[in-house]
C-alpha cells in the first residue's frame, strides 16, 4: 500500500521541447534531482495546430509551440512541468500557460522560474528544491554543473555539424555520427558518462572526409528560440547545409547564457550602430552581424518569430550593416502557418544570388 | 568639458535649443513633465500636429512592416518634425525596477529612430532609464540636460518643478475620472495604452462613436498608479510591464463600478496579445469586448461592433 501511494506522489517533470537541449534537462532531472524526467516526442506539425488552437492569435510562435509541447508532455504522463522565464514576454509564458491548461482541464503542478522575480541564484534553488524536497542545494548545484557542461557539449557538436556536414565526401556519414551522439546523451547516467559521449564524437567527426574547394559562408543570426530550434525554424540549417553552405551560428544556449560577455562588452564594436540596448538578443544579434560581416561571410540570414519586437527592432540596424558592408541579408518570419516549400523557394533563390555575386566579385 | 565651455564653444547662449515632441507614443503619459522641464530649463518646445491619416502612411512607408501600429504612427510624427527643431526626444526606458519594465520598443526606439534616420542631419535627443542597472529617472533627465550645455543643478531644479507639475496634472486627471464614475447612466470602461485611446486618428473615434451614444466612457489607465501596481501584482504575479499593470490595476479595481469593458488594442501589440488572453480568461463575468485596431481607415467595422456591444449593456439593464 505504501509503495502505491509513493508511485503516484511520484514527480514526473516535463519541459517543453527545446532544440536538443532536452537532453540535458532529462539528465539534471534523473542524476541531479533523482526524479523521473519524461521526454514527450519531437515536435511536429500537430503540437503546433494543437498550441495554435488554444493560444491568443498574435503572441509569438514559440509560445505556441511551447504550449503544444506541454499539452504532450501531460498526455505523455507528466505531472509536473516546468517552466522558465526570460528578459522578453517570455517572462510572462509561464503563468499564462499555466491559465491556458487549466482552463483546458488539464490536472498538474506547476513550477514556474520566473516566479523569482529578482533573479537571485537562491531563489531558483529554492523553486528547484520543490521537484525534490530531499535534495540538498549542493548535489542539485553540481547535477546542474554537469548539465550545463553537457549543453556546452551539445552546442559544440551543433557547431561543427553544420559547419562541414554539406562537405562530407560520404553523404550522410555527419548525421550518423550526430545522430549516434544524441542517443549516447540520452543514455548517460554521470558526468564521465557526457565526457565519454563528447570524445567520442569528436573523434567521429574528425575521421569524416571533407571537401571544400568552394564555399559559401552564411551567417544565421535572430531570436533565441526560433533561431536554435530545427523544428521553428524548418530546419533551415539543414536546408542551407544540404546546398553546400558552411553554416554559422553564435546564437545558443552556451554563447548567450553560459559564457555571455555582458552587454556592456558586447557593445563596444557597435557603439556607433547602438548606443543602448535595444532587447535581449538584440546586442548580440547586432555584434554578430557585424562580425560576421567583417569577416568576409558571404550572407546572412535573419531569423525570427512574428510579432518578436526586438528582433523587429534591430531590422534597422541590420539593414544598415547590410549597406556598410555589401552583405545580402534575407530575413525570415516563422508563424503558424510558414510552410516548408515557400521557405524552400526563397532559400534557393538566396543561394543563387550569392552563388552569382561571388562569381561576379571575386 | 564643463557646461560653461560648451556653452562658449557652440554659441547656444543667444540661441535657445529647439527640442522637436512627436505627437505620439509616450507623449501622452510625459507631456506635462516633457513640456514644463524644458520651458524651466529655457529651451523651446515644438509638437507634432495631431495625428491625421496622412501621418500614419507616412509613419507605414518608414517603419519595417511588422512593426505595431502606434510605433508606424509614431515614425510619422517624427518624420514631420524632421527640419523643424534642433533635436528630436525619444526617450529610452527600460524598466523603473523589477518586474517594472516597458514594452522592449521603448528601449530600442531611440537606437531605432537614429538607424533609420543615419543619412539625415536631425539630432535626437534621448534620456536613458533603467532603475535595474541604477540610472533612475532625475539622474536621466539631469544628464540629458547637461549634454544640452545646462547646468546639473538648474536641471535638477527644473525636473522637480516639472515632476510637481506632472503629479498635480495627474491627480487632477483621476479626480475627473472618479467624478465620471459616480455618474448614473450606461458606463464603459476602455482597458488601453493612453496613447492608443487617446490618439485623435485611432483612438478618438471611438471614444466619441461611445459618448455620441450617450456612454459615459472611463479609461482604466487613470488611476492611482501605486495602487494599481498593487492590485495587478495581485492578480497576476509575473506580469512584467508597467503599463499594462497600471492598466489591469485600475480595471480590477474599478470593474464593479461600470456595466462593460472594452479592451482596446492595436496590431500586434506584444504585451497586449499576452495581457487581454489573461484579461479574458480571468474575467469575473462583466460583459468585455476584444477590439484590435489594424490602420484601416473605415470605421463601419469598429461602429458596427461598439454600437451591438451599447446594445447588449442596455439589455443587460433594462434599458432596451
Amino acid at each position: 500500500m505504501a509503495d502505491k501511494v509513493d508511485k503516484e506522489q511520484q514527480k514526473k517533470i516535463a519541459f517543453p521541447m527545446y532544440a536538443r537541449y532536452n537532453l540535458a534537462l532529462k539528465y539534471f532531472i534523473e542524476a541531479g534531482m533523482e526524479q523521473k524526467y519524461i521526454m514527450q516526442p519531437q515536435m511536429t506539425r500537430k503540437t503546433m495546430d494543437i498550441g495554435t488552437q488554444h493560444s491568443p492569435d498574435t503572441v509569438c510562435t514559440p509560445f505556441k509551440t511551447t504550449l503544444g509541447s506541454m499539452i504532450e508532455a501531460l498526455e505523455c504522463g507528466a505531472n509536473t512541468l516546468v517552466m522558465v522565464g526570460g528578459p522578453c514576454r517570455l517572462e510572462y509564458y509561464g503563468e499564462l500557460q499555466e491559465r491556458i491548461l487549466r482552463d483546458l482541464g488539464y490536472q498538474f503542478d506547476f513550477i514556474n522560474l520566473a516566479d523569482n522575480a529578482d533573479g537571485k541564484v537562491s531563489g531558483y534553488v529554492k523553486l528547484l528544491r520543490r521537484i525534490n524536497p530531499k535534495m540538498h542545494p549542493t548535489k542539485i548545484l553540481s547535477g546542474l554543473r554537469d548539465g550545463v557542461k553537457m549543453i556546452e557539449y551539445i552546442d559544440e557538436a551543433e557547431r561543427e555539424y553544420y559547419k562541414n556536414c554539406g562537405f562530407e565526401q560520404t553523404k550522410g556519414a555527419y548525421k550518423r555520427a550526430i545522430n549516434q551522439f544524441w542517443n549516447d546523451l540520452e543514455k548517460a547516467k554521470t558526468k564521465a558518462d557526457i565526457e565519454t559521449c563528447h570524445h567520442k564524437v569528436k573523434e567521429a567527426f574528425h575521421g569524416i572526409p571533407l571537401k571544400k574547394e568552394e564555399r559559401l559562408r552564411v551567417g544565421v543570426i535572430g531570436e533565441y528560440y526560433t533561431v536554435q530550434d530545427s523544428f521553428s525554424n524548418l530546419d533551415l540549417e539543414q536546408k542551407l547545409a544540404d546546398m553546400g553552405v558552411e553554416v554559422h551560428r553564435w546564437m545558443n544556449f552556451t554563447n548567450r547564457n553560459v559564457h555571455y560577455s555582458g552587454e556592456k562588452n558586447l557593445n563596444v564594436r557597435i557603439r556607433d550602430l547602438c548606443q543602448y540596448e535595444m532587447g535581449p538578443t538584440s546586442t548580440a544579434n547586432i555584434w554578430c552581424a557585424r562580425d560576421y560581416a567583417e569577416r568576409g561571410f558571404d550572407g546572412l540570414v535573419h531569423v525570427k518569430s512574428a510579432g518578436c519586437t526586438p528582433e523587429i527592432d534591430i531590422m534597422p540596424v541590420l539593414q544598415n550593416i547590410g549597406a556598410d558592408y555589401k552583405i545580402p541579408i534575407l530575413y525570415l518570419t516563422y508563424d503558424s502557418q510558414t510552410s516548408d516549400t515557400g521557405l524552400m523557394t526563397r532559400l534557393e533563390a538566396f543561394y543563387d544570388m550569392l552563388k552569382m555575386r561571388k562569381k561576379v566579385i571575386r | 568639458m564643463n557646461h560653461l565651455a560648451k556653452k562658449l564653444m557652440t554659441g547656444s547662449k543667444d540661441r535657445k535649443p529647439v527640442i522637436g515632441l512627436p505627437r505620439a507614443l509616450l507623449y501622452e503619459r510625459y507631456r506635462v513633465l516633457w513640456r514644463s522641464f524644458f520651458q524651466e530649463l529655457g529651451a523651446e518646445v515644438v509638437i507634432s500636429p495631431p495625428t491625421t491619416l496622412e501621418t500614419m502612411e507616412r509613419g507605414t512607408a518608414i517603419a519595417i512592416d511588422e512593426m505595431c501600429l502606434s510605433s508606424k504612427i509614431f515614425f510619422g510624427h517624427v518624420d514631420k518634425l524632421i527640419g523643424k527643431c534642433d533635436y528630436i526626444l525619444v526617450p529610452r526606458i527600460s524598466n523603473f525596477g523589477v518586474r517594472r519594465f516597458m514594452c522592449t520598443k521603448f528601449e530600442g526606439l531611440y537606437d531605432v529612430c537614429r538607424n533609420i534616420y543615419r543619412e539625415s542631419d536631425q539630432k535626437f535627443l534621448t534620456y536613458n532609464v533603467d532603475v535595474q542597472h541604477g540610472i533612475e529617472e532625475d539622474d536621466a533627465f539631469v544628464a540629458t540636460a547637461a549634454e544640452l550645455g545646462y547646468a546639473r543643478r538648474e536641471a535638477r531644479q527644473a525636473y522637480k518643478k516639472a515632476k510637481k507639475a506632472e503629479s498635480e496634472s495627474w491627480r487632477k486627471q483621476v479626480k475627473k475620472q472618479e467624478e465620471l464614475y459616480k455618474k448614473d447612466g450606461l458606463k464603459i470602461m476602455i482597458a488601453s495604452h493612453s496613447y492608443v485611446v487617446s490618439d485623435p486618428y485611432i483612438g478618438k473615434p471611438i471614444t466619441d462613436f461611445l459618448e455620441g451614444a450617450g456612454v459615459t466612457v472611463l479609461r482604466a489607465d487613470i488611476t492611482d498608479r501605486k495602487d494599481a501596481l498593487k492590485w495587478s501584482a495581485r492578480f497576476s504575479p509575473t506580469m512584467r510591464w508597467e503599463i499594462s499593470r497600471e492598466i489591469t490595476g485600475g480595471l480590477r479595481q474599478n470593474r464593479f463600478k461600470v456595466d462593460g469593458i472594452i479592451l482596446l488594442s492595436v496590431f500586434p501589440c506584444g504585451p497586449d496579445a499576452m495581457v487581454n488572453e489573461m484579461l479574458i480568461r480571468r474575467n469575473d463575468g462583466m460583459p468585455i469586448l476584444n477590439l484590435m485596431l489594424d490602420g484601416q481607415s473605415g470605421m463601419a467595422g469598429v461602429e458596427t461592433r461598439l454600437e451591438s456591444f451599447v446594445d447588449i449593456l442596455r439589455l443587460k439593464r433594462g434599458e432596451l
